[in-house]
């Protein structure tokens, strides 16, 4: 496995850890009501830290460990590869987004629940441009 | 992805040249090892730049290590 398809899975893992990490297991801060607004934003703070730093430590674990292909530039099966998925994910983005404003809309929900879920859209097409990105790797381009 | 049409020699001229590794030859091309695997089963068609590198990395002419198979395409405005 190429070191960019390693980076692709660590992404996309720790992607998926940190929307689980702020969907189901909230920081047990007792000062506040689980339903408030500020409670959300320190859970969605937690998330994003957790996923920066498993995401530094994992890619420079893996990078120390094959630093030649660390180091490599992308060629151009690389370049095609990241090309398709982010092709993909611009679709996700799109699409999630405008479902988001709908859904939205429809619910009634503030600017922070618009906003959450504008979030949400954004993780999304991330996980769609990693998970395309493994999934050309796999297949050759 | 389906195999393409374009098949290759690769692996063959590689071992005929002292049993040159897929990392030895990626290297001497520019490309990742993976990029010369997937040529070198048919995943991935690589661009005419980097065709002429694997051949030129193993010291013969273009048509030595891909071949294409498809057949040509029908003319332009000729039903199929």
């Amino acid at each position: 496995m190429s070191f960019r398809e390693k980076t692709a899975w660590i992404t996309l893992i720790t992607l998926v850890l940190a929307s689980l990490l702020f969907v189901v297991h909230p920081p047990t801060d007792l000062t506040l009501a689980p339903d408030s607004d500020l409670f959300r934003f320190h859970v969605l703070l937690l998330s994003i830290a957790t996923f920066v730093v498993i995401e530094i430590v994992a890619i420079v674990v893996v990078a120390l460990r094959a630093p030649r292909d660390a180091k490599a530039p992308f060629d151009e099966r690389e370049r095609l590869i990241t090309l398709k998925a982010k092709g993909l994910a611009w679709h996700a983005l799109a699409w999630s987004s405008l479902g988001s404003v709908m859904i939205t809309i429809h619910l009634g929900a503030n600017e922070i629940g618009l906003a959450y879920c504008v979030l949400a859209s954004f993780v999304f097409s991330l996980m769609v441009n990693y998970a395309a990105r493994i999934v050309y790797y796999r297949r050759g381009a | 992805m389906t195999a393409t049409a374009i098949t290759n020699t690769i692996r063959k001229l590689r071992f005929e040249r002292n049993e040159m590794t897929q990392q030895d030859l990626a290297e001497r091309v520019g490309v990742t090892r993976q990029t010369i695997n997937a040529i070198e089963l048919g995943k991935y068609s690589p661009s005419l730049e980097v065709a002429f590198r694997i051949a030129a990395a193993l010291g013969v002419r273009l048509e030595e290590v891909f071949s294409y198979d498809g057949g040509a395409p029908a003319p332009r405005g000729t039903a199929r």
